[in-house]
Order: structure tokens, then sequence, then C-alpha cells
């Protein structure tokens, strides 16, 4: 060590050549989570028309949704006021879930400020992820207005029990952790093909639908149900609004929220490998 | 301290096809081909020193500066930076580097200069108290109290380097590479930047690997220049060093009426003479060791009908254009 760090008082620094303890990073992670939240709101005019965009959303799903079951009122077992209840808060997480943008990492790594993350005392991947949880939570105020429009509408009912309402919250918390973890070990691709805006398409596509946030499962065919039940997309989205909608949880509504907790050991562990195939790969663009 | 031992990084890419079809070939083709970014480098820079990091476009300097970093994992070979090797460990060796990359930034575009500030003080745990005072010092020797509140995307290309190179010395590593900071600066920027890293080398004995294409910032700042070349090391030594052995001759100008006949003054030897208007200038050359420079005017001026005199040292920049074009230097014994 050099007198450059001798010069710096010793109380209140972080010695160097150590990393960061605990509750430094944590304060470093809330840090990078703000920043990336106010990075949204400083265009005031995308913030603005994103409450708009939500809003009209919320309005033209109940519209269709009212048209679609017309007189009747359930369809394949499915009532009218669930079905728009469902729709509903579908198109809200998804706003809030940002479940397609891979900026945050892949967008460094093209520009070549991904290296200045590997050069951080606090690892790359929970900063990228903090990042990601902040613009997410920056949309907010839009869902936040989008709801209130549609309860006013009477387009989202209130849950049928408390305990609904309880397992909704721990559900929707774990959908949000999975859609986070799963758009970060997909933007993780680019660290190997470099140009990967038509595979994320795919995936944005496929992903969308699996996840249940435009049309929920109940209404899809046996086979397929059974299927995209058993992959992490319906965890992110179907099973958190499901449980909103379940008028009689128990057991079901536990293991649903096993599953997810699951999902989200399985997905840090296949992106912490992933991530550390990447970092291996790692080529900084532009010399 | 920053030590590399046979450090080599070697890149591997697609093999270029060639014939008919090459294009639609080369989806096919698994043929790869190797090149050494940097192949065999040794290096040790010892605490405090202001080192240049020298050499053409695509030489490897980023490269090295990549692996001492941790950015990248080296092919082969050793590092180690204030005891610790970079890839291995790369968050404590953050604390130990800041790093400034001319030609990207390390700042977040959208929000104002003090909020990045702010941020790389968590990031690196620094003390409330500790932070304040180290912001305060920067800024005001770097003069930027007036954009503090701007959004680091209307800053000017001069204010964004002075955030950065704030940000790299916030949490006052021992350590600082900086790779081209001064690419694309107005004289007033460099001048202010170089005696900023003038000024933390002598206060804090910040150890500094300086990149440049700008043989100014060499000059003002470093007291070592290493040298490399499509990967590997042309020289390592001082700059004084490296005048006296690859240009050790002094140059004398004069203006005459008549072209001079003569080919040499004593020891003093003529190189090149021509017209310029309706006088002549001759170049002539000497050993500034064997004839002092006075020495060499007087005798010159007694030979010939001087009509103006100008003596010059040749530049650094020439001495390493001259390394860069014969490529072939032998390796310095350090």
């Amino acid at each position: 060590m050099t007198t450059g760090a001798q010069t710096v008082p010793a109380h209140d620094t972080v010695r160097a050549g150590s990393a960061l303890p605990l509750a430094l990073a944590a304060r470093a992670l809330a840090a990078a989570c703000g920043q990336s939240w106010r990075s949204q709101f400083v265009f005031r005019a995308s913030m603005w028309s994103g409450i708009v965009g939500a809003v009209l959303q919320v309005i033209l799903v109940h519209l269709v949704w009212t048209a679609v079951y017309g007189s009747r009122e359930s369809v394949a077992g499915v009532d009218q006021s669930v079905a728009i209840t469902y729709a509903v808060l579908g198109v809200l997480a998804t706003l809030v879930f940002q479940p397609f943008v891979f900026d945050t990492l892949y967008g460094r790594l093209r520009t070549g400020a991904i290296a200045f993350d590997v050069m951080r005392p606090v690892s790359a991947v929970p900063m990228a992820l903090a990042q990601q949880l902040g613009s997410s939570l920056a949309q907010l105020p839009a869902a936040g207005c989008a709801l209130v429009v549609g309860l006013a509408l009477g387009a989202v009912d209130p849950p049928p029990t408390l305990a609904s309402g309880v397992a909704f919250a721990v559900s929707i918390t774990l959908g949000l952790v999975i859609a986070q973890i799963m758009n970060f070990t997909v933007g993780l691709v680019g660290f190997w093909t470099l140009e990967v805006g038509g595979a994320f398409l795919v995936y944005r596509m496929l992903a969308q639908f699996s996840s249940g946030a435009l049309i929920p499962l109940w209404f899809m065919p046996g086979a397929l149900r059974a299927v995209l039940g058993w992959l992490p997309f319906s965890a992110q989205i179907f099973v958190p609004i499901s449980l909103y909608v379940d008028p009689d949880p128990g057991w079901h509504t536990v293991s649903a929220i096993g599953g997810q907790l699951l999902w989200i050991g399985l997905l840090i562990v296949l992106s912490a490998l992933v991530w550390r195939r990447a970092i291996r790969r790692l080529v900084i663009f532009g010399g | 301290m920053i030590r590399a031992e046979h450090l080599v990084k070697a890149f591997s890419r697609p093999a270029r096809v060639e014939g008919p079809l090459s294009s639609v070939r080369s989806l096919f083709s698994t043929r790869r081909v190797l090149t050494r970014a940097v192949d065999d480098v040794s290096l040790q820079i010892d605490d405090g020193e202001i080192v240049g990091y020298l050499g053409p476009n695509g030489a490897g300097k980023s490269t090295t500066i990549k692996m001492l970093t941790g950015i990248l994992v080296p092919t082969a070979g050793n590092v180690e930076v204030e005891g610790i090797v970079p890839w291995k460990d790369r968050r404590a060796n953050a604390r130990n580097i800041g790093a400034v990359f001319g030609q990207r930034t390390q700042l977040w575009t959208d929000l104002p200069l003090r909020d990045s500030f702010e941020l790389i003080s968590r990031l690196y745990g620094l003390g409330r108290e500790d932070y304040r005072r180290a912001l305060d010092e920067f800024v005001d020797l770097l003069d930027m109290g007036p954009f503090m509140d701007t959004s680091v995307r209307s800053l000017s290309l001069g204010q964004r380097m002075r955030g950065d190179i704030v940000a790299a010395m916030l949490y006052r590593p021992p350590v600082l590479y900086l790779d081209e900071p001064t690419v694309g600066l107005d004289v007033v920027a460099k001048v202010r930047i170089r005696e900023f890293i003038a000024q933390r080398n002598q206060d804090a004995g910040t150890t500094v690997l300086l990149t440049t294409h700008d043989i100014a910032d060499i000059e003002q700042l470093a007291h070592r220049v290493v040298i490399i070349d499509e990967g590997r090391i042309l020289y390592d030594g001082t700059l004084a060093q490296l005048r006296r052995e690859y240009a050790p001759y002094r140059e004398i100008v004069v203006r005459t009426r008549e072209e001079p006949t003569l080919a040499h003054v004593g020891d003093i030897e003529r190189t090149t003479t021509r017209p310029d208007g309706d006088d002549h200038l001759t170049a002539f050359r000497f050993d500034p060791e064997r004839i002092p420079a006075p020495a060499a005017i007087s005798r010159l001026s007694d030979a010939l009908e001087v009509l103006d005199i100008t003596s010059r040292e040749p530049g650094v920049e020439d001495v390493i254009r001259r390394i860069y074009l014969s490529g072939s230097v032998g390796r310095d014994g350090r």
C-alpha cells in the first residue's frame, strides 16, 4: 500500500484492498437503484406519456374484454369480472416488470461502459440488478395512476378474500424477482453473440405470450397450458394474478408460491453459471 | 506497485475465407486465427512513479491496461497490482485502482455530475466526511463548481473528462490508470489536467500509468517511458536516456547569404542545405558531449558569414517516431 492510501484518515473509510462489507454494499446497491430510478424521471415528457399510455391501455383492455364476453356470464369457467380484473392487472404487472428490457448490461456492453462495471468493489451482477429494479420501480407512478382509473371504471375487483390479497402481494413480489433474474440472464447472451436484437425479439414474443400477460393460461388448450405451466414465464405474471382472483385460497396457494421460490433458486444458479462464463469472454469494444 | 511478468493476451477471431462464394462459405468455416495483442510484456512500476506508456494505434497499450485493471483475463503470465491479482480478486483490486478511459465515461449520463460522484462514493463505501473533503478539494483544483449540477450529457468534452478524472480519484486509490486522458481537449484543459495529475502524484504519492498520443503529456508528467509495438516492449527507460540513446545529436541551423561549401567544421557535420528566399539555411549537427553548444555556435560563426543562428534539441516526438518506424530497437536492460 502506498502513501496515497495512508493520507486518508482510517476511521470512516473502508481499507483499500478489501472488498466492501455487506452493510456498505447494501447501501451501494440502494444508491444504484435510486440512481436508475431518478434517471427515469429525467425525461419528463416520456414519464407523462408513460402515464397516459398506461391509463389508455387499461381502458382499452377493459373495453375489449367486455366486448369479448358480450352477454355471456362466463367463458371456459371464468367469470367476466375475473377475466377483466386479470387482464388489467396483467397490463400493470407487465408495465412494472419491464420483462423485455435487457439494456442494463447489454447496452453497457455495446458502449464498452461494462469495463467500469467489472472494476467496481460491488460486483457487476447485483449492480445491474439493482439498476434494473430501480427503473422498474420508476414505473410505479404510471401503474398507480392506471390502477386508480381501473378501479374507478370498475374494471378491477378487490381480491375476494384477505388471504388472496396477501398471497398476491407475496407472489407478485416473487414474480418481480423472477422477471428481473430472467431479463438479466437473457441479456447475458450478448456476451457471446454481441448482436442479439433478433434473438431478443423472439424471446420477448414468446415470454410475453407464455407469461399469461396477454391471455390467461386458463383459455389455452390443455397441452399448451400444461407446458407453459412448467415454464418460469408463468411464474412471473400468471401465478400471482390467478392467486389474486382465487376466491378459495388453500394448500394450492402455498404450493404455487413454493413453485415460485423454486424457480428463483434455479434461476439464480443458472444466471450465476452463465455470468461466470460470460465474464471470462468479456471483450471490450473499441480497443 | 504494479508488476507484470511475461504477460500475454491472445484474441481469436474467425479466419477470413477467400475464393469463390467466400461470404457464404464463411458461415460454415470454423477456422480461427489467433492474434497476440500483448506478447510477453514484463513491467514493473514502483510506488509513486509516473510512467508514460506509448505506442502507435493498436500496439497493445489498452489491452495491457485492461489486464492490469482486471477487466481482461491474461492468456498467460502474471499480474500483481498492490499485491493483488486483479482479475482473480476484482472487488479488492477495485479499491486500489482508479481508471480513466478517455474515449468512454464512467459517469451516469442522464444525471447531474454531482449524482455520479455521490453514487461512486457509495459504491466505494466512502464515509460522508471523507467524501465531502475529497470532493471539495478536487472540485476546487479542477474548477468544476460551475457545472456540478449539469447533467453529464450536456457537459463539454473537457468538463466531462475532468468529471471522469475526479470519479477515478474520489476514493483516493494508490494506483491510477489514465488511457488517453487528454484526447480531444484544448490546450487549456490539457494543462489543467496535467497539473492536477502531477499534483496528486506529489501530494498523495499516486502511482500513474499514462497512455497518450500527446507527447507533451509525457514530457510534462512522466519520468520514465515504456514504448510498445505489436504487443512487445521496444523501450523501457527514462526520457533523458531515450533522448541520449536515440538522438545523441543537437542541431544548429545557420542562415547564410551564399551556400556553404564546406562539409564540416571540425567535428560539426553539415547535414542539409536549402535555399530560403535569397538566403540559404544549412543544418549542422554535433554531439553535445564532445562540443559544448556555445563552442559549436562560435566555431560556426567564425567559419561562415552567418546572418542568423538557431539551435534546437531533437524533440521526443522525433525520437519516438523513429522508434515506431524502425520497430526494431533492442530491449533496454531494465
